[in-house]
């Protein structure tokens, strides 16, 4: 698989002799991988989401999108098309009274001609299942609902790597699974690449590769089951596991259902063998 | 009770005036204004108000919305026109005290309180039929040959564009914050004007602090998207003229500059 994105050796602080916000962070997102990043408040995660676009860029080492620096200003454009990057709160990050017209910006700022602008807004409004909202005014959307508009706002300009910085935390939970399934479905059916920044579990289980941070230091990076099953090493950096690997651990099985049909067929195989 | 509050009131139709693109209205308007302050004579203004009775009809806006949207005025045309009554010198029909009030007083009071009714509903014509969008894009358009001399026309649009964006947001932010400060014993509905005005610091300082925060949410945001000034981009929705606009404009520029010249030459006029 094709390297999108390398760290090496990436070190960060927000003030001059404050602790580092990430500290020797060497990572690599290949194409098409869906990375869940997870890690207790400060634990750098953030910072890490926006390095991925050279928001900000590294004090010491580099950050690499497909080969360009991001400490490289001449190619910064390229750079945040390749990775478009999705934030928290919905209405923070909608420039537009008009949710096609949102979807259009990224486009607008690039110069691209307006036939072509139209069809990717529309494809994009589709991708996400918001075409039949296109001329509806954002502040009437729900939330997760806006942050599809938003996912689509990033996904217009064509990017290879969807990154987002929790993007389900200001959502209910049926927000939450709307916006979970649209950004499953990119990656499954569009190949996009998506770097996730998570404090849900559950979330993480859905991906196919979870890092886990603390005090802006990769400590754990592997397939979820991998991470999840060592449960006493994720508590000590103040994180829980899943439910349903919590549950299985809990009936002293060793190892780590990922999804609720996983965790019934383990224990109905467990217990029907006594 | 803040949900009420709109700006540049918009009645969404499907009028050949709602249908007229941007540019076109804000040029005729500016046209009629001029007319409208060229007009000296009984037949000028009858022009004038037959053109815009004409608007108003064709954009079956009702009446009733124009006179609604007076109201706030209403106090500014009477003082003009009270103010007119009583200072226009001339053969003073009845006369107390130091007043006096001559014949030219009354004409010139009842022409101006309809001049500026005219001016005031034409503007809301405008309004009332253009979506707030479509409005800061046509200004934006229409002024963009103003950034040659400098002028930051981009960063205007896009200024207003956010803002419109952002009222119904902050609007409801507002309504949340409020109900939290009651929910803690806040009163904002008693007391006189002072304490009233001191009752909404509670409101206001948690409304600014969010304001900035989400400016800067936004900035970041779109800094993501590329977004780096007005140098080099282009618009998905571009706005054309019509064969329609076109004959609307030729119309009615005709119409207004011959209103316009009679007014000032006061030809045929005894």
């Amino acid at each position: 698989m094709n390297e999108i994105i390398r760290f090496d050796d990436v070190t960060y602080s927000y003030a001059e002799g404050s602790a580092p916000a990430l500290d020797g962070v060497t990572l690599a997102i290949r194409q098409g991988e869906t990375v869940a990043v997870l890690g207790h408040n400060g634990s750098g995660k953030s910072t890490l989401a926006k390095m991925l676009n050279g928001l900000l860029t590294p004090a010491s080492g580099t950050v690499a999108v497909c080969g360009m620096d991001t400490k490289d200003e001449s190619r910064l454009l390229d750079i945040r098309q390749k990775v478009g990057l999705v934030f928290q709160n919905p209405d923070n990050q909608i420039v537009a009274t008009v949710v096609e017209e949102d979807v259009a910006f990224a486009l607008e700022n690039l110069g691209v001609p307006p036939p072509e602008i139209r069809e990717r807004v529309d494809a994009a409004l589709r991708d996400v299942g918001m075409l039949e909202y296109r001329e509806h005014a954002p502040h009437r959307l729900s939330g997760g609902q806006k942050q599809r508009v938003a996912i689509a706002g990033a996904l217009a300009m064509d990017p290879l790597v969807l990154a987002m910085d929790e993007p389900t935390a200001m959502l209910d939970p049926k927000g939450r699974g709307e916006v979970m399934e649209t950004v499953r479905r990119l990656n499954r059916e569009r190949g996009v690449t998506v770097v996730m920044v998570t404090h849900h579990m559950n979330e993480a289980a859905l991906c196919g590769r979870v890092v886990v941070m603390d005090r802006g230091k990769v400590k754990l990076d592997g397939p979820p089951g991998d991470v999840f099953s060592r449960a006493g090493e994720l508590q000590s950096l103040g994180l829980s596991v899943p439910q349903t690997v919590a549950l299985a651990q809990g009936l002293g099985l060793d190892a780590a259902p990922l999804t609720e049909e996983e965790c019934a067929e383990l224990i109905f195989k467990e217990f029907s063998r006594c | 009770m803040l949900k009420d509050i709109t700006l540049g009131q918009y009645f969404p139709g499907s009028s050949i005036i709602h249908r007229m693109d941007p540019r076109i209205k804000l040029i005729l308007l500016f046209c009629f204004i001029t007319a409208l302050l060229m007009a000296n004579h009984a037949l000028t203004y009858a022009g004038v108000l037959l053109f815009l009775a004409l608007a108003v009809a064709v954009s079956r806006i009702k009446p009733k919305a124009l006179f609604k949207g007076m109201r706030p005025m209403l106090f500014i045309v009477i003082f003009t026109a009270v103010l007119n009554i009583f200072y226009t010198p001339g053969e003073p029909l009845v006369s107390f005290w130091v007043f006096n009030i001559a014949a030219e007083g009354i004409e010139r009071a009842v022409f101006m309180a309809l001049r500026l009714t005219m001016l005031i509903s034409a503007t809301f014509m405008l309004t009332y039929t253009t979506s707030p969008i479509f409005l800061s894009d046509a200004l934006a358009r229409l002024m963009s040959p103003l950034a040659k001399l400098k002028i930051p026309v981009h960063e205007f649009a896009m200024m207003m564009t956010i803002a419109l964006r952002f009222i119904p947001t902050i609007i409801e932010e507002t309504d949340k914050i409020m109900s939290a400060q009651k929910a803690r014993g806040a009163d904002f509905e008693t007391g006189n004007l002072f304490r009233r005005a001191k009752a909404l610091i509670p409101l206001l300082v948690p409304l600014f602090v969010g304001a900035f925060r989400r400016a800067d949410d936004l900035a970041v945001a779109m800094e993501c998207r590329c977004y780096h000034g007005g140098e080099g981009r282009t618009r998905m929705k571009q706005l054309h003229m019509t064969a329609e606009d076109a004959a609307v404009l030729t119309g009615g520029l005709l119409l207004l500059s011959g209103l316009t010249v009679l007014g000032r030459l006061g030809w045929f006029i005894p």
